[in-house]
């Protein structure tokens, strides 16, 4: 059995889903996601077409804080802007996948990006959506990602709906003019996926360790549970040495699973690295 | 300079008599990506006070003019520092109710921004079914219908601000203004808004905009100033010119959430000059900053 963290289990599956179909695009500097797609692009989909800021058909490139949006540039073959982008992209259902993540996700497929507690008044602001409200629901597939898999994020239903699947099923999908496609989640604990509006989602796969019971107890909604569940697939050697010296040698996936105070050190840690390796190309 | 006329150029000094309080500013840039930020810095030394913010994808833009009570209204599709967290006077001002805000699906901003753009009073598109955002603000979104097919649509209601603040890399005098790097919503802000400012990085002859005509991505009909900002968007980024000051913004986030501390931060950007700025925050950093972009890297034998 080959050594691995979590993180990487849960990247390798994200990246099972980025193909060379449509577009993948990249949003804000989500390292798990970003992750994923390079890995995809070195391995399986070789053909995937990445957009990331306004860098579009980029290749492959290495993850930092610092240098994720020039590096974005350096290999893209065309600069638009956002209004081009969610034209020729969302709008013109060339979107395959982009992975998103929430404070809060039911089984709907929707999720809240918003407000906990009342809209105008709320407990906690969150960030809000960005293009996320559009994109779920646009794109082919709708991949999201739990580093914590608990039923305060996996609820029974978001208090607020920043943006939803709406269509699920491929039938009701393509009737609604949608490109058809699987909603798909990837967790510290588990995949699970949902296709059919009239179902609920099944558990596809738990991970190494995991047992199923534990999976629906962490789950705030209900899911259907196959008579034999399999475990999800380890991350291969090749996998794990692409992502270890390639494609985040500097460890930014590992930041959103590091909590607490060593949050912070653990990000200094990366920063100093980065700052490190640029101020030397000036000596 | 222009050889020929100042045109269009002001000093940053006088962005404060441009904007008037309670005017609506929509802000470029997107992510840590190319902010007006030597333009918000002076905004905030000019005093302005209940300006109407505009932004899709805000960060220490939105949160310092929340810290030092430029803002009177938010409206946003995202406002986030990323690594470093919620946005904690953006998160205070909302959760307390003293700041006034309208959230945005990121489609439906920028759709309604090109629906003014392009002289329309509204544009539909197939909009986010589901989502409890439109059922919120029924004066921007509208449900309608395909003339044609009767397809169920949403609209979106035109979106003019009455000036648009955008930093470019390089701008003339006329006002024709270059990316080269992340432009975001930069252009559909300033096809929309009745006033247009651009800070550049440089302001050039109108030769060398000439030279590289393919990165003019604004014409300079549009543009009403033109103010020449140096390292503009630090502590956000301007590629191919300089990465994000991580270092900056971790600074950032630790005062903001501190009373106190982002008081005194606030304060002392209004007691100095842009200039006295970069010298105190950037000194002997900024060509690290600018090898930071260098350093970046694409994965080297694969291909694109």
């Amino acid at each position: 059995m080959t050594d691995y963290e979590i993180h990487e289990l849960m990247t390798c599956r994200v990246a099972a889903e980025v193909d060379n179909e449509g577009v993948t695009v990249m949003g804000s500097f989500t390292p798990l996601a970003y992750a994923s797609y390079m890995l995809a692009k070195l391995t399986h989909a070789q053909d995937a077409y990445l957009v990331g800021f306004d860098a579009v058909g980029m290749a492959p490139v290495q993850l930092s804080f610092t240098g994720a949006e020039a590096s974005a540039y350096k290999g893209a073959v065309c600069r638009w802007g956002m209004l081009t982008e969610i034209n020729s992209i969302h709008l013109a259902n060339h979107g395959g996948v982009e992975a998103v993540s929430s404070a809060q996700f039911d089984g709907s497929g929707a999720i809240n990006l918003s407000a906990i507690g009342p809209f105008d008044a709320p407990k906690v602001r969150l960030p809000g959506g960005a293009g996320a409200a559009e994109v779920i629901k646009m794109y082919r597939k709708m991949v999201a990602y739990f580093g914590n898999h608990n039923p305060r994020t996996l609820v029974d239903k978001v208090q607020f709906v920043t943006g939803t699947r709406w269509k699920v099923g491929d039938r009701s999908r393509e009737e609604a003019g949608l490109q058809p496609g699987p909603i798909v989640v990837v967790t510290n604990l588990a995949v699970l996926v949902k296709d059919d509006d009239d179902r609920p989602f099944r558990i596809e796969s738990v991970h190494p360790g995991v047992d199923v019971q534990t999976v629906v107890d962490s789950t705030g909604f209900e899911l259907e549970v196959p008579a034999d569940v399999p475990t999800t697939a380890e991350p291969t050697q090749e996998q794990l040495d692409l992502l270890r010296n390639r494609i985040d040698p500097f460890g930014t996936v590992k930041f959103d699973f590091v909590s607490g105070r060593e949050r912070l050190s653990y990000l200094k840690g990366i920063l100093d690295a980065e700052w490190n390796r640029a101020a030397a190309r000036l000596s | 300079m222009s050889s020929r006329t100042n045109g269009k150029v002001v000093p940053l000094e006088n962005l404060g008599e441009l904007v008037r309080d309670g005017e609506s500013v929509a802000f470029g840039g997107g992510w840590f990506a190319n902010h007006p930020m030597a333009a918000v810095r002076q905004l905030i030394r000019a005093g302005r006070t209940g300006i109407h913010a505009i932004t899709v994808v805000g960060s220490v833009d939105m949160d310092l003019m929340a810290a030092a009570g430029t803002l009177g209204h938010l409206s946003f599709s995202m406002v986030t520092l990323e690594a470093f967290g919620l946005a904690p006077n953006v998160r205070k001002g909302i959760e307390s109710g003293s700041l006034p805000f309208t959230e945005y699906t990121g489609l439906g901003l920028l759709i309604g921004l090109e629906a003014q753009g392009r002289g329309m009073p509204y544009l539909p598109y197939r909009g986010p079914f589901g989502s409890d955002i439109p059922g919120r603000y029924p004066e921007i979104y509208a449900t309608t219908h395909c003339p044609f097919t009767g397809e169920q649509l949403t609209a979106v209601r035109a979106l003019q601000p009455d000036v648009a603040i955008v930093h470019a890399l390089r701008a003339d005098a006329e006002g024709n203004a270059q990316w080269d790097g992340t432009s975001g919503p930069d252009v559909e802000m300033a096809k929309a808004a009745k006033r247009v400012i651009v800070t550049c990085e440089e302001v050039v002859d109108r030769q060398v905009i000439v030279d590289n005509a393919h990165m003019t991505k604004l014409p300079g009909y549009y543009v009403d100033a033109v103010i020449e900002a140096p390292f503009g968007a630090h502590p956000t980024s301007h590629v191919p010119r300089y990465a994000m000051d991580a270092w900056e913004l971790m600074d950032y986030a630790a005062a903001a959430s501190d009373p106190a501390a982002i008081a005194e931060y606030v304060a002392q950007i209004r007691e100095e000059t842009e200039e006295g700025y970069r010298d105190r925050v950037l000194k002997g950093r900024d060509s690290v900053l600018s090898a930071l972009v260098d350093a970046a890297e694409v994965i080297e034998g694969a291909q694109a």
